[in-house]
C-alpha cells in the first residue's frame, strides 16, 4: 500500500526533542544490539527510516517506540552517534501527541510557556475552589481532636474533596481512555496486513495485567535491575496512594490519629518511601546524566519530576502537621499539596509524560495481539 | 608600497568538529594593519541569501576589491562575484585566500594564515610572495619503510642511477603485502609480485638496505639532511651468516611470530619468513634466553660459521647525508580488542582479517588449510594444521572504521579484501557456508565491481547490515545482526568469524612527523601538500610521502603513489637544485615581499 510522504515531518518531530536522525546510515547495529527487539517488531533503526522518509502514517501506527525501555546499549555502540535510544524517546513524545485528540499534548510538549501557563492556571483554579469549599481554622471552634491531631475533616471535609477527586479522575480517565482507543485505531485497526483473532483480545488480557504489575519487559533491558526495581516500586506506590485517595478517602483522611502499625499509616509510609526514593533517584540521574537514558532531559521530564517531588514533599508535611495538631499549617499545606497534585495529574496523566502508564502496557498488549495473529498466520 | 584599493574581507566560519583550527580572530585583528582594509565581515554577520543586499553594503563602504578568507573560500566565490559586479566592480577583483590550500590548517599555522591573507588583500599571488632561494641537492635519497611503497620508490630511484638508503624497522623488507595470500581483484599471488622486487632490492648496487634499523633524528634543510639511524643489535653477522637454520632448531626461546600476525610461534633466533630479504637470521633480544638470563649460548655452539653470532652485540648509531626523503611507513591494523562486542581476544575463533590472511596462505602456519584456532603445548592459541575445519564463516565489515567510537573514516580496502577472503574460503572449503555482513559495499576501482559480482555468483551470502555482537553459545559463535534489506533480525550460529579490521596510522607517526617537520591530519595520517593536485609532496621541501602513511589505499594506488614520490625526488636530483621550504619563511619576510610586489 502506498503512503504519502510528509516532507515537513522531521521538522514536526524535531520539536519534541533532540533530532539526530540525519546521522543514521542504516547499519542495523542498534536493532541487533537491542535486547528487546524481536522478529516482527524491529527497532530502533526502522523508526529512523520512517522519520527520514517522512512516513507519517507508519510512525503513527508503529507500536515499536513503546516497546523500547531505553537501556541505551544502542546509543553507546552506535557508529554514527545518532543516539537511537533518545530518538525512540522523542518518538514516544511525538506519539503521545498523535494519540491525543484534544491537541493539548502537542502544545504541552512543544511549548514550555504553554506548559507552565497551564500548570499555573490549574493551580489558581484549585486555590479558588479550595478557598471557597474549605474552612480556615480560625476563631471559635475546636480544631484539634482528643488524640492531639488536627480534625482535618472539619477543615476540608472528605466528601467535598472526594467530589472534586471524582470529577477530576473521571475527566482524566475519559481523555486517557479515548486516547488509548485512538492508539488502537492507529496501531491495530488501520493495519490491514494482519487480522487479530478475537480470542486473543481475551487471552492476552492476563499478560497485559501481569506486565502492568511487574513491568517484566522493562526488566529484560540489560543491566537495569536497580532502575527497574525503583521504577516499579515508585509505580506501585503511586497506584496505592492514588487508589486510597480516589476510592477510599474516607478511610485515608481520618480525624483520629491511628497507631503507627495501622494499615492506613503503614501503607501510606511505605508508598511514600517508594515515591520519594524513586524521585530522588531519577532526579539524581538526570542531574548527573548518570545513565544513557538520563543524558538528555526534555523540559517535560523536569516538570514531571519536580511536580511529583513537590506533591510528595507537601504530602509528608501535611501528615506531620496534622498529627502534631497544627491546624493553620495543615490548612495551608493541604492547599499547596493540592496546587501541586492537581496540575500534575491533569497535565501529566492524559497529555504528557505520565500517559506512558497507559500507553506502555497497552502497547505490549497490542504487540501481543499482533504476535498472536502472526502465530496463527493471519497475515494478509 | 602597500596597495591602496579599498578592500572588504569575508571570513568563513571554521569547519565544524575540528577544534584545532587557525585562530580566525587573531588573523582578523592582524589584517587591520593594512590601511586599505575597509570592512571585515564574519560569516554570522552577513547573510548569503541575497547578493543585492551585500552589493549595497559593498557600495556603501566604497569597496573595490573583495577577499574571501577561510578553509574553503572557493565555495562562496560565485556569490561575492555577483555582489561585486552588482556593486559596479570587476569580477577579477574577487580574490580567494584559501588557508587550507596553502598549508594553514592548525592553530600553530595562524601566522601562515596571516601571510596568506596579507597576500590576498594586496592582490599578490601567494606563490609569488613566497619564492624561496634555491640550494644544491645531495643526490642520495633516504626511503623510510620497506613495504611495497618503500620498495617501489627505492627501485624507481635506484634504477635511475641514484643512490638510495632504504631503512626498515623489522628484520626484513616486504611489509604487510608479504603477509597477504592473494591480491584483489585479479587474485594474483601477492608473494609472486612482491618477492622478485624484494630480491632486486637486496641485489641492487645503488641501494643500501638497512633492515632492523630506525630513523632517530633528522636535521638540516631540503637538499641537505643529516639523518641519525639506530642500527639495532641483530647479533648475527649479516655478511657471514649462511642461513643454514641450525641455530633456530636448537634455540629454546620462543615468541609469537610477527610475520604470522601472532598465529604461530617463532624462535628467539629466527628468520622472519623463508623469502625474507636479507635472508639472514637475527636474534630478538626480548625472547632470547641469553639476553634475558646471561646463560644459554646454544646458537653460538651449533653455528657452523665461526664468530657469526655475537650475543653481546650492542645497538649502534650511524649518520648518513641525503638530499631527499621518502616516507613510506605504512599502517597498523585496528586493535579488534577495542570493539569488545565482537569478542576478539576472548573467543578464539573470532579472528582478524590479517590473521586469516596467514591462515589461508600456503606459506602460512597451516600450509593454507583453514582450521579452528587451537592451543599448543604451552597453551598459546595458534593455528595448527591438524585442527578441525570450520563449516561456516562470517566476515564482518567495518570493524573500527566508519565508527565515531573508533575511526570515522572508511579504511577503503576492507570491502575488497573481505570479498577476496570470501572467495578463498569458498575455494578451499567448497562445503562451507560464507556470510558477509556489510554496511555499504565499496567496490570502487577498475575491475572491482566485477569482482564483487563474481563473488556473489560463487554462492557467498552477502547481507546488508552490520553485526552488533558475537557471543559464545553451545561451543559455537552466536552472531546477532539485522538483515536490513530482508527486514529480519538475524541470530546465526557460525564456526568462525573474520573481523575486517580497518587501517590506522602507526603509533610512531606523531614522533616521525615531529622529527621530519611534516604535519598530520586529524586522523593521524601524514599530510600531503595538496590532496588533489600534489598528493606526494609535503609542506617541507625534499620530503615526500607514499603509501598508506598518507591515507588508506590499496596496493595499486600505493605503487602508483610510490612511483610518483620517486619522480618528485628524481626531479630535484636532475635539476640539481631545490627550493627551501616555504614554511621556513617568517611572516615578516613574506610581508616585505608583499610590500615589494604590491
Amino acid at each position: 500500500m502506498s503512503q504519502k510522504v510528509d516532507p515537513e515531518l522531521t521538522a514536526k518531530i524535531e520539536k519534541f526533542g533532540k533530532g539526530t536522525w540525519n546521522e543514521c546510515f542504516h547499519c542495523g547495529n542498534c536493532t541487533a544490539i537491542c535486547p528487546l527487539t524481536e522478529q516482527g517488531f524491529l527497532f530502533p533503526r526502522k523508526g529512523y527510516r520512517a522519520i527520514q522518509m517522512g512516513l507519517k502514517d507508519t510512525i503513527a501506527g508503529s507500536v515499536e517506540p513503546w516497546l523500547c525501555y531505553y537501556c541505551g546499549d544502542c546509543s553507546k555502540t552506535c557508529p554514527r552517534n545518532a543516539n537511537p535510544g533518545e530518538t525512540m524517546m522523542v518518538l514516544r513524545r511525538y506519539l503521545t501527541s498523535v494519540y491525543d485528540w484534544t491537541g493539548l499534548a502537542r502544545r504541552i510538549y512543544t511549548s514550555k510557556m504553554f506548559e507552565i501557563g497551564a500548570i499555573v492556571f490549574i493551580a489558581i483554579a484549585v486555590l479558588l475552589l479550595y478557598v471557597s469549599f474549605t474552612f480556615f481554622p480560625s476563631g471559635e471552634g475546636n480544631w484539634i481532636g482528643q488524640d492531639g491531631g488536627v480534625l482535618i475533616n472539619k477543615i476540608a471535609p472528605w466528601k467535598r474533596i472526594h467530589l472534586g477527586d471524582w470529577i477530576m479522575a473521571g475527566t482524566l480517565a475519559f481523555i486517557l481512555i479515548s486516547n488509548v482507543f485512538n492508539m488502537w485505531l492507529k496501531i491495530i485497526f488501520k493495519d490491514k496486513s494482519v487480522k487479530i483473532p478475537f480470542t486473543a483480545y481475551i487471552t492476552e488480557v492476563f499478560d497485559f495485567a501481569w506486565n502492568f504489575i511487574t513491568q517484566k519487559r522493562f526488566n529484560k533491558c540489560d543491566g537495569t535491575k536497580t532502575y527497574w526495581f525503583l521504577h516499579l516500586f515508585l509505580m506501585l506506590s503511586y497506584v496505592v496512594l492514588f487508589t486510597m485517595i480516589v476510592f477510599f478517602l474516607e478511610w485515608f483522611q481520618t480525624d483520629t490519629v491511628h497507631p503507627i502499625w495501622h494499615p492506613q499509616r503503614l501503607l501510606g509510609y511505605i508508598a511514600t518511601v517508594g515515591l520519594f526514593v524513586g524521585i530522588i533517584y531519577f532526579i539524581n540521574n538526570r542531574i548527573k546524566k548518570a545513565k544513557e537514558n538520563s543524558k538528555y532531559s526534555h523540559y517535560t521530564d523536569w516538570t514531571f519530576l519536580v511536580l511529583l517531588f513537590l506533591t510528595t514533599l507537601t504530602g509528608i508535611m501535611l501528615h506531620f502537621f496534622r498529627i502534631s495538631g497544627m491546624p493553620v499549617a495543615t490548612y495551608v499545606t493541604y492547599l499547596i499539596h493540592l496546587m501541586c497534585l492537581v496540575p500534575m495529574l491533569t497535565i501529566e496523566v492524559p497529555f504528557s509524560k505520565w500517559s506512558h502508564l497507559a500507553y506502555r502496557p497497552v502497547a505490549v498488549y497490542f504487540a501481543n495481539l499482533k504476535k498472536a495473529a502472526y502465530k496463527k498466520n493471519l497475515v494478509k | 608600497m602597500a596597495d591602496t584599493k579599498l578592500t572588504g574581507i569575508y571570513f568563513q566560519s571554521a569547519i565544524k568538529g575540528n577544534e584545532d583550527t587557525v585562530n580566525f580572530t587573531e588573523v582578523a585583528a592582524y589584517i587591520k594593519k593594512y590601511n586599505n582594509v575597509a570592512a571585515i565581515w564574519n560569516a554570522d554577520e552577513v547573510s548569503l541569501a541575497d547578493a543585492n543586499n551585500v552589493a549595497a553594503k559593498i557600495k556603501e563602504k566604497n569597496i573595490k576589491r573583495f577577499v574571501i578568507a577561510g578553509d574553503k573560500p572557493g565555495m562562496e566565490k560565485s556569490f561575492f562575484t555577483k555582489a561585486m559586479v552588482n556593486a559596479g566592480n570587476k569580477a577579477e577583483d574577487v580574490i580567494i585566500a584559501s588557508f587550507r590550500e596553502h598549508g594553514a590548517i592548525r592553530n600553530a599555522d595562524t601566522n601562515r594564515a596571516k601571510a596568506i591573507l596579507a597576500c590576498a588583500v594586496n592582490a599578490v599571488p601567494f606563490e609569488e610572495a613566497t619564492q624561496t632561494a634555491e640550494v644544491p641537492v645531495n643526490p642520495n635519497t633516504l626511503v623510510i619503510g620497506g613495504g611495497i611503497a618503500g620498495i617501489q620508490a627505492s627501485l624507481e630511484i635506484a634504477d635511475a642511477g641514484q643512490k638510495v638508503f632504504l631503512v626498515e624497522k623489522t628484520g626484513t623488507i616486504g611489509g604487510h603485502m608479504a603477509m597477504f595470500d592473494k591480491t584483489f581483484p585479479t587474485l594474483d599471488c601477492a608473494a609472486c609480485i612482491l618477492t622478485p622486487k624484494m630480491v632486486e632490492i637486496g641485489q641492487h648496487s645503488n641501494i643500501e638496505l638497512m633492515t632492523y634499523c630506525e630513523v632517530k633524528d633528522v636535521k638540516g634543510t631540503p637538499g641537505n639532511f643529516t639523518v641519525k639511524i639506530l642500527k639495532k643489535a641483530r647479533r648475527v653477522d649479516l655478511k657471514t651468516c649462511i642461513g643454514c637454520g641450525t641455530c633456530t632448531e636448537k634455540c629454546p626461546g620462543t615468541a609469537p611470530s610477527e610475520f604470522d600476525a601472532g598465529t604461530a610461534m617463532r624462535k628467539a633466533i629466527y628468520i622472519p619468513f623463508p623469502q625474507a630479504v636479507p635472508n639472514k637470521y637475527l636474534i630478538d633480544g626480548e625472547s632470547c634466553t641469553y639476553v634475558k638470563s646471561g646463560k644459554c649460548k646454544v646458537c653460538v655452539k651449533v653455528c657452523p660459521v665461526p664468530d657469526c653470532i655475537n650475543l653481546d652485540e650492542k645497538d649502534e648509531e650511524v649518520e648518513i647525508n641525503v638530499g631527499n626523503i621518502i616516507v613510506a611507513t605504512g599502517f597498523k591494523i585496528f586493535d579488534a580488542k577495542r570493539a569488545e562486542q565482537f569478542g576478539y581476544g576472548k573467543l578464539p575463533n573470532v579472528v582478524t582479517s590479517l590473521e586469516f590472511e596467514r591462515l589461508v596462505n600456503a606459506a602460512g602456519p597451516t600450509g593454507g588449510n583453514i582450521v579452528y584456532r587451537s592451543q599448543d603445548k604451552r597453551n598459546n592459541w595458534v593455528f595448527k594444521g591438524d585442527a578441525d575445519i570450520p563449516k561456516s564463516v562470517a566476515i564482518i565489515h567495518c570493524i573500527g572504521s566508519r565508527d565515531e567510537n573508533y575511526n570515522k573514516y572508511c579504511s577503503k580496502v576492507c570491502c575488497m579484501y573481505s570479498l577476496k577472503l570470501a572467495h578463498l574460503v569458498v575455494e578451499k572449503l567448497p562445503d562451507a557456508k560464507v556470510f558477509e555482513y556489510f554496511i555499504d559495499m565499496r567496490a570502487f576501482g577498475k575491475g572491482y565491481e566485477e569482482f564483487y559480482e563474481r563473488i556473489k555468483h560463487e554462492g557467498v551470502s552477502i547481507i546488508r547490515g552490520r553485526t552488533a555482537k558475537i557471543e559464545e553459545k553451545n561451543n559455537k559463535l552466536m552472531l546477532r545482526g539485522e538483515d536490513i534489506l530482508g527486514n529480519k533480525l538475524i541470530e546465526q550460529e557460525i564456526d568462525m568469524a573474520i573481523l575486517a579490521v580497518g587501517l590506522e596510522p602507526r603509533e610512531d607517526s606523531a614522533n616521525l612527523s615531529k622529527m621530519l617537520g611534516i604535519s598530520q591530519t586529524e586522523d593521524g595520517w601524514f599530510m600531503e601538500a595538496n590532496y588533489i593536485s600534489n598528493p606526494v609532496n609535503t609542506f617541507t621541501g625534499g620530503i615526500s610521502i607514499a603509501g598508506v602513511c598518507q591515507g588508506p589505499k590499496d596496493i595499486p594506488d600505493t605503487v602508483a603513489q610510490a612511483s610518483a614520490a620517486a619522480s618528485r625526488v628524481l626531479q630535484n636530483i636532475v635539476r640539481g637544485k631545490i627550493n627551501k621550504s616555504v614554511k621556513d619563511l617568517s611572516l615578516e619576510e613574506i610581508e616585505s615581499q608583499v610590500n615589494k610586489l604590491a
